[in-house]
């Protein structure tokens, strides 16, 4: 894949007053921006905007919105099922109310890898290089506004992505298949 | 503030507290480097339950270069199925705040020196021996907490009981859990609960009492929400004293005034009786009916009054804990004349609840063919009357039959990761052994001595002192040593005047910690720990799911493993015998001992290599299989009867559990014309406890850096205040000034006002009441009364 470092400017798009007080402004590429708001890649990020008092999902819904002279990023949880983490977005998204630090920290996150995923042949479908929990919308990250030219799909018109892009991680839905026992015991 | 003290202190290059170094920074750039190209792919994973709260979500750690980088929600976990709460997802940061202790510091008059670990080990055992000799086994102590892995509490409750020959070892889950277990053990004479989170996708009506689930089980809350997404008709009822943000997700709010749950409990018991809705066929096969000591008199509100710088006017003795209940049999038609006085009209006028809301609440438990789950956490147990109220919440089920049956459980929500796992199945409160047994009964010392090798008579009779008398006894000085691991005592005894203390007074105080805070800050000595996968460990979560994990990385500098720490000192005060497996190879032998004493007796515990290949079993496990309804048939191996329930560790209520009578009394402290707000105190979602842990991880920290105090609108414009103002809260014991926050996530009716105690430069203790249960001996951090002035 190719690396583009595309340089954007996210403005915040909820509140006045965010601009002035520098918070929700984010300068950089994006990957840099993106980094700024997660402990590692992987981690939920913090929330770049001051709590408009509304529901997240007035603006984050499964498409995104426009949102004054920003975009509110699509909600990559639409769809997930299993577990009722898509809920309460609080529970794993929280504002940021300084930028201040108790005592500074040593800690190292593992930074996102755009090289990660895998193709059998050149023109091939890459695989999915990332687990597939809370990141049902595919194209929350790889369609529509306000996502990261990086990682863009050039086909968003195909709706069924993984009909050609299987995740790497498929072996542990195979699990019991391949001799594991079950967790827990066999139930008698 | 003084934190900031305590670090000043230590002055430039101390040894103990590091600041970045070169080699830090070679150390930094050297693991960015290998990460630059890395993925997921290339780190290694392991597993781990989370280091926080009692829920025990499965976390996989992931490791590169000797530090941990990443995390994720562990799918394989039948806790969350791969789901974390922030706290969870931003785990590593707990381990790398650039104050970690890495080496043994020894007070030396008003700053600290760095010593080897050898002299402070020596210097540990000599403090005891010195103790033990001069003034005897009650002279020395040790308190613990529901952090401390199962090691960790086995290694002290037997060095201590079998070594030391005192039950002077106290978990912190005495400030947390103890009111639920003495609720469980007065109704089943075993602990812990008998459904498991299997319940909350089962469940129809889900009873929230005193909890604020969504900010303190957030992964468990998820649960329910699920189940409500898929089956509309799930109802969720908030019980609560203020508005939290587990109101927002609720079918029924129902808020009554502080200390009135058990009114609102008899008044449900009184509808359900009076309407007919008692499951006879149930009672009369599995129930007995009990009663106990009922005056006010009688009981009284713990160890409260002049000395603990309260005005109670009934108060008598201040020491009023030598209190013990006796239970005598009752019957069904006692209990209904025992209720006859809770009306909903009276129980409306007492707790402040509608008289329609008690209805509604009657006809949910009532209704047969809804399964229906009673929760609760500190609201409850943190309680003057927590035993009694944990009591309650049982006897509905009870009553109703709706209990060991998937979907149908009273449920008590745990506090610490380990909180059943050490503090209660290894037994490490003042008066417990291993699995249920109790020191105070001679069958159950005998047992513990036959499995420890020891001659009989050895253990000690003599219940220790429970936490709140614990350093009470220090102060006093009739404890003279006193060790601490993995809590934080000077921010979390209520009433913390009362413990003050200035270093140079005689006594001798050890902490264990990871990090500096205002216990380490008492002092005389500091040892560094290590954390979480810095060293194997097994906990045992709420739902009886025992699980394991292995060291994923070093500890920094020389910290060392809690139980480590309690084995070198017993070495070296000539008790290794007790500890007589190989160094670097006694966790799995050291696990299999402690396991002995449940096999067989309802609380079997999987074996170690069984845990290491599972993501944790719910016990009891039999023949390697789990058990996911205790006291059920068809899931319960102890349970031989083709269906319905067996008590069957109830031998002296015939096998039955137990229905206890319990009045309503009112609170230790009522609001009046000087002190006119009540003051409840708890966590917020960003921060667990102390927020040692918690406040050094960046994005928990930035989202909430300070505590703060939640007042009501309508009082707040009466005052005069804004968000963001200070005020000065003021107790009968103490004033503490703080920000005010009107409107924000929690929002406590008029009358009433919040403090979070994470903020070590914040103290809510400082305000707060050291009333406690009589039976559990469990403080109440919920109720007092203060004033608020504008500073």
């Amino acid at each position: 894949m190719r690396m583009l470092p595309a340089v954007v400017v996210v403005l915040s798009a909820c509140g006045p007053g965010a601009q002035d007080s520098g918070r929700g402004v984010a300068v950089g590429t994006s990957g840099t921006v993106r980094a700024t708001r997660r402990a590692y890649d992987g981690a939920p990020p913090t929330v770049p905007h001051p709590d408009p008092g509304a529901s997240c999902s007035a603006c984050h819904d499964a498409d995104g919105q426009a949102v004054g002279a920003g975009v509110a990023p699509a909600s990559p949880h639409v769809g997930t099922a299993q577990v009722g983490g898509t809920e309460r977005c609080r529970q794993c998204h929280v504002f940021v109310a300084t930028d201040a630090l108790f005592v500074p920290t040593r800690f190292i996150g593992l930074p996102q890898n755009l090289r990660a995923g895998s193709r059998a042949t050149p023109g091939a479908p890459p695989t999915i290089p990332h687990r597939l929990l809370m990141r049902e919308n595919c194209a929350a990250c790889h369609a529509g506004q306000g996502i990261r030219e990086e990682i863009r799909t050039s086909h968003p018109e195909r709706q069924r992505c993984r009909q050609c892009h299987v995740p790497a991680t498929m072996a542990e839905t195979y699990r019991s298949v391949l001799g594991v026992a079950p967790e827990g015991g066999a139930r008698p | 503030m003084k934190r900031r003290n305590f670090l000043q202190t230590l002055g430039v290059g101390a040894a103990g507290v590091s600041a970045f170094s070169c080699a830090d920074r070679e150390e930094a750039a050297r693991l960015r480097a290998e990460l630059a190209n890395a993925s997921e792919a290339d780190l290694t994973w392991t597993k781990a339950p989370c280091r926080y709260c009692g829920t025990g979500c499965g976390v996989e750690v992931g490791v590169k270069g000797n530090r941990v980088v990443a995390v994720r929600g562990d799918e394989k976990s039948p806790v969350n199925r791969g789901l974390l709460c922030v706290k969870g997802y931003h785990l590593p940061g707990m381990l790398y705040g650039e104050d970690r202790l890495t080496t043994p510091l020894l007070r030396d008059g008003n700053g600290w020196k760095a010593i080897s670990w050898d002299e402070a080990l020596d210097l540990v055992a000599t403090k005891y021996r010195e103790a033990l000799a001069e003034h005897g086994p009650t002279s020395v102590a040790m308190y613990g907490s529901g952090q401390w892995t199962v090691f960790d509490g086995y290694a002290a409750s037997k060095w201590f009981r079998a070594g030391m020959r005192s039950n002077n070892v106290e978990p912190n889950a005495r400030l947390c859990m103890a009111s639920a277990v003495m609720g469980f053990m007065t109704q089943f004479q075993s602990d812990e609960p008998m459904g498991c989170y299997e319940d909350f996708e089962v469940g129809d009506d889900f009873v929230l009492w005193g909890n604020n689930m969504a900010e303190m089980h957030p992964v468990l809350f998820s649960r329910i929400l699920a189940n409500k997404r898929v089956n509309p008709g799930v109802r969720i009822v908030d019980i609560g004293t203020r508005r939290t943000p587990t109101t927002d997700y609720a079918d029924l709010y129902v808020e009554f005034k502080p200390g009135s749950d058990l009114a609102l409990a008899n008044g449900i018991l009184h509808l359900l009786l009076r309407d007919r809705k008692v499951n006879q066929a149930f009672v009369r096969e599995n129930v007995v009916f009990k009663r106990g000591i009922e005056e006010l008199r009688e009981i009284g509100y713990g160890a409260w009054g002049p000395d603990g710088r309260g005005v109670d006017a009934s108060a008598g003795p201040a020491e009023r804990y030598a209190f013990a209940d006796q239970g005598r049999d009752a019957s069904l038609a006692d209990l209904e004349r025992f209720l006859a006085d809770y009306t909903p009209e009276k129980v409306s006028e007492i707790s402040g609840v509608p008289v329609a809301q008690i209805r509604a609440l009657a006809e949910m438990y009532g209704e047969q063919g809804r399964g229906t789950v009673s929760l609760w956490c500190m609201g409850v147990n943190q309680h003057t009357r927590g035993t009694w109220m944990n009591n309650l919440i049982t006897n509905l089920h009870l009553l109703t039959g709706k209990i060991s049956r998937p979907g149908a459980n009273p449920f008590s929500l745990t506090g610490q990761p380990s909180a059943c796992g050490t503090a209660r199945e290894v037994g490490t409160f003042a008066h417990r052994l291993p699995a249920d047994m109790l020191v105070a009964n001679p069958e159950h010392r005998a047992e513990a001595e036959h499995i420890w090798g020891l001659a009989p008579g050895t253990l000690s009779d003599k219940v220790g002192y429970h936490t709140m008398d614990m350093f009470r006894a220090f102060v006093r000085g009739d404890i003279k040593v006193l060790w601490t691991q993995t809590t934080n005592p000077w921010v979390t005894i209520p009433n913390l005047h009362r413990i003050d203390r200035t270093p140079g007074d005689g006594r001798f105080l050890i902490v264990s910690d990871i990090y500096p805070t205002p216990t380490t800050e008492a002092a005389d000595l500091i040892l560094p720990s290590a954390a979480w996968v810095e060293r194997e460990g097994v906990f045992g979560n709420s739902e009886r799911r025992t699980q394991q994990w292995m060291k994923a990385v070093d500890p920094p500098g020389e910290a060392r493993e809690d139980a480590w720490q309690i084995i070198e000192v017993a070495k070296r005060m000539g008790m290794g015998e007790l500890f007589p497996w190989p160094d670097g190879a006694w966790h799995e032998p050291m696990y299999e001992e402690y396991r002995r004493f449940g096999v067989g007796h309802g609380k079997d515990l999987a074996s170690y290599e069984q845990l290491k290949a599972t993501r944790g079993l719910l016990w009891p496990v039999v023949n390697g299989v789990e058990t996911r309804y205790r006291y059920a048939a068809g899931h319960d191996p102890y349970v031989t009867k083709p269906r319905g329930v067996h008590f069957y560790k109830a031998k002296g209520y015939g096998e039955r559990a137990a229905v206890w009578l319990r009045p309503w009394h009112p609170p230790a402290e009522s609001p009046d014309e000087e002190y006119p707000f009540w003051l409840c105190t708890g966590r917020v979602l960003e921060h667990w406890h102390t927020g040692s842990m918690t406040r050094r991880v960046k994005q928990l920290h930035q989202a909430v850096p300070a505590a703060y105090v939640e007042v009501n609108r309508a009082d707040a414009e009466r005052l005069g205040v804004q968000s963001g103002e200070p005020v000065r809260l003021v107790s009968r014991r103490g004033s503490l000034e703080l920000p005010v926050l009107v409107d924000g996530r929690g929002n406590p009716p008029a009358g009433s006002v919040f403090v979070p105690f994470f903020d070590e430069s914040r103290l809510i203790n400082l305000v707060t009441l050291d009333a406690m249960d009589n039976i559990s001996k469990q403080p109440d951090f919920k109720k007092c009364a203060v004033r608020i002035e504008r500073v």
